[in-house]
């Protein structure tokens, strides 16, 4: 029987205190599994969010939101301008309208109902007719990058998906729309049907879906398109600009608009991304702190633990080594036992950490977002809902992208983490449980290198 | 043949040095019994532990079979224990949870003895000391005093020493039992011409001994 087998059976040799240690060590190690899952899928949904919501500036007319306010359009050059900001490495530029009754033979898929008779005539603006009589106008956008024209819930929605047919091309001029599936029901129309829009036939050449009734009332051309239909040469109202990464977004924001001087708004949503992302940089730092801690406290465990085993069987050392055993075999012995600890210990805890770590990741995220909100719904979902959903069925919606209409929905998605147990965690583990052994053996080695084998004569 | 010559080991205290062995001399001849007798606090046990290469001397010289071990580094030292010293305990000192077997097994692992045969070897040495399969597969917790001293003797046989040192051997045991114990070491120090000293309080038990040397306050002195 050499000292592997020695160890490993001598971790079962106290049965009551081998069960408590690997129970404790099961434990630490399922924290640390839980920890490192909430924080590599806190980190992960930090990075999506900051790679795919945070890192837009929107461009707008200065004076202008929606279909209200005032200003002069922007210009296909001032586009120009803002793709050559370093950093920006997409400008969707678009530019809306809205189709009155009198030009275009489309008949808008929602009926006006109270909210649009509240609505309808009055201060926003976006109806025809009176408060009492009018029909709710179809919103056109004139886009340059048809699929993400509706990004973020412009226009009250999800992003654009086509549900038959197909796209234009960024740069094409050709009289063609895809139109929303409210708005294609609604007048009947199917992939190659046509419609009249400014006494010209456009033909339907897809149909999206959008996710919102308000928003499958549109429809989408190309940019080029409508700034010749409408007489709106090189007018663009409003562009949405994509920075290369959320960090340079302030930067990239400033150099936009003095580039375009008073001519423009510029807004950015990293305040605001930083902002809703505060929650999960406090669950991905307390993760990060429980999960050394617990790996540390595993190690202490253990270390406490083989420590006693050892001063417990001093004696037996000091026969081992009159026998003739070297310190490295005796050592070898206790290293097999302490990882016999460890190994079964990790087996314990990784079932169980994997099975707790969503719940876990779930509750953390819960509970830090639950603390981090109140007070700040207004800025995550009454600002941000409002425009494209609250007030859009009075006509009262702008497809551009505004911080508030990114962010509608946002607090309820950013909740939604996907916990999922990687290659990279088990392997993690894996080293942790090295460590954990090490540390635990580092004391207990350096107890039996100073064991002389004297000492158990004398004491005879 | 073991062979001592002037040696010496002084400890320090806050009173000041005591030479706890000083100047012993001595040889004894393999398969010879000897016996060591001596007051509490004479030197009994720093001589076996000077002799067992568990502590080092301040000076002298111990050969056994032509070979000097005093001056041996620690991985020497352990080599010699390994293979050249078994040790008898009053306590016996058993490994708890290995069976009778695998205490013995021990020993043979220690000194590197030929793996297909250590089996064998343990199992040869439980039957010299009488203990059989059964007792063999039992833990020490399961065998009695006098069952875990012929273990311990086994386990000291085991490599074929040249010299056992066996300290109180029979302190833990009824006298019966004792003289038993003392038969099995006698039979087996001749059975394998094994130098074997014994340290005992026990005049009937050094009297079976071939020689009875004497020691006090460090000194050692045979006795005819």
């Amino acid at each position: 029987m050499n000292a592997l087998r020695r160890g490993i059976k001598n971790a079962f040799r106290n049965t009551v205190r081998s069960v408590g240690v690997i129970v404790i060590l099961a434990v630490a190690i399922a924290l640390s599994i839980s920890m490192l899952v909430a924080r590599d899928a806190v980190t992960k949904k930090i990075n999506d969010v900051r790679a795919s919501t945070g890192n837009t500036i929107t461009v707008s007319p200065k004076g202008f939101f929606g279909f209200q306010g005032g200003g002069t359009p922007l210009t296909d050059a001032q586009m120009s301008e803002i793709a050559s900001v370093a950093h920006v490495t997409v400008v969707r530029a678009s530019l809306n309208e809205r189709l009155t009754s009198s030009e275009t033979s489309l008949t808008s898929g929602i009926t006006p109902g109270t909210l649009g008779q509240q609505f309808g005539g009055g201060g926003f603006g976006g109806a025809t007719g009176t408060t009492t009589t009018f029909s709710i106008p179809i919103t056109v956008t004139g886009t340059t990058d048809p699929g993400n024209a509706l990004t973020g819930g412009a226009s009250g929605g999800g992003t654009e998906k086509l549900t038959s047919g197909s796209s234009f091309s960024a740069s094409s001029s050709g009289d063609v729309a895809i139109i929303g599936t409210t708005l294609a029901s609604a007048n009947k129309l199917t992939v190659g049907s046509t419609f009249t829009a400014w006494k010209t036939s456009i033909k339907v050449i897809g149909i999206y879906n959008a996710q919102s009734t308000f928003a499958n009332n549109g429809v989408l051309m190309p940019l080029a398109t409508v700034q010749k239909l409408a007489g709106a040469a090189n007018q663009v109202t409003g562009a949405t600009v994509v920075v290369d990464n959320v960090n340079n977004v302030a930067s990239t924001a400033k150099a936009i608009s003095a580039k375009l001087g008073s001519a423009a708004d510029v807004t950015s949503q990293q305040q605001a991304t930083l902002t809703a992302l505060a929650p999960l940089n406090s669950v991905k730092t307390i993760s990060t702190y429980t999960l050394f801690g617990a790996v540390g406290a595993a190690g202490i465990i253990l270390l406490l633990s083989m420590l006693m085993i050892v001063r417990e069987r001093r004696r037996e050392v000091g026969v081992l080594k009159a026998l003739g055993a070297s310190n490295r075999s005796v050592i070898g012995q206790f290293i097999a036992e302490s990882t016999t600890f460890t190994v079964l210990g990790s087996i314990v805890g990784l079932i169980v950490g994997i099975l707790l770590s969503s719940p876990i990741t779930s509750a953390l995220v819960s509970a830090s977002s639950n603390t981090s909100s109140g007070g700040g719904g207004f800025t995550r979902n009454g600002f941000g809902g409002g425009p494209g959903g609250g007030f859009g069925g009075g006509g009262f919606t702008r497809p551009t992208t505004s911080s508030g209409l990114r962010f509608g929905g946002f607090h309820s998605t950013i909740t939604q983490v996907h916990a999922a147990v990687g290659w990279s965690t088990l392997l993690f583990a894996f080293i942790a449980a090295i460590v954990v052994a090490i540390v635990g053996s580092a004391v207990a080695t350096a107890t039996i290198l100073r064991i002389r084998p004297a000492e158990v004569l004398r004491s005879e | 043949m073991l062979q001592v010559k002037n040696l010496e080991k002084k400890f320090r205290t806050d009173a000041g040095d005591i030479l706890a062995v000083n100047d012993v001399s001595f040889e004894a001849k393999n398969g010879e019994m000897v016996a060591i007798v001596g007051p509490s606090g004479s030197g009994k046990s720093t001589l076996l532990s000077l002799l067992g290469l568990l502590d080092a001397p301040d000076s002298g010289s111990i050969d056994i079979n032509g070979v000097e071990l005093a001056r041996l580094d620690a991985k020497g030292r352990t080599l010699y224990r390994s293979r050249q010293v078994g040790f008898i305990f009053q306590a016996f000192n058993l490994i708890p949870n290995l069976n009778a077997k695998e205490n013995v097994l021990l020993a043979l692992e220690f000194a590197d003895w030929p793996k297909d045969d250590r089996d064998a070897r343990a199992t040869e040495m439980l039957e010299m000391v009488g203990l059989d399969e059964v007792k063999a597969r039992r833990r020490p917790n399961r065998l009695s005093g006098g069952e875990q001293q012929r273990v311990a003797i086994a386990r000291a046989f085991a490599a074929q020493p040249p010299l056992i040192l066996a300290d109180e051997p029979t302190g833990s045991l009824d006298r019966q039992t004792g003289q038993k114990i003392v038969e099995l070491l006698r039979e087996a120090a001749t059975k394998q011409q094994t130098t074997v000293l014994v340290v005992t309080h026990d005049e009937k038990i050094a009297s079976q001994a071939d020689r009875r040397l004497e020691i006090e306050d460090g000194v050692l002195q045979e006795v005819a």
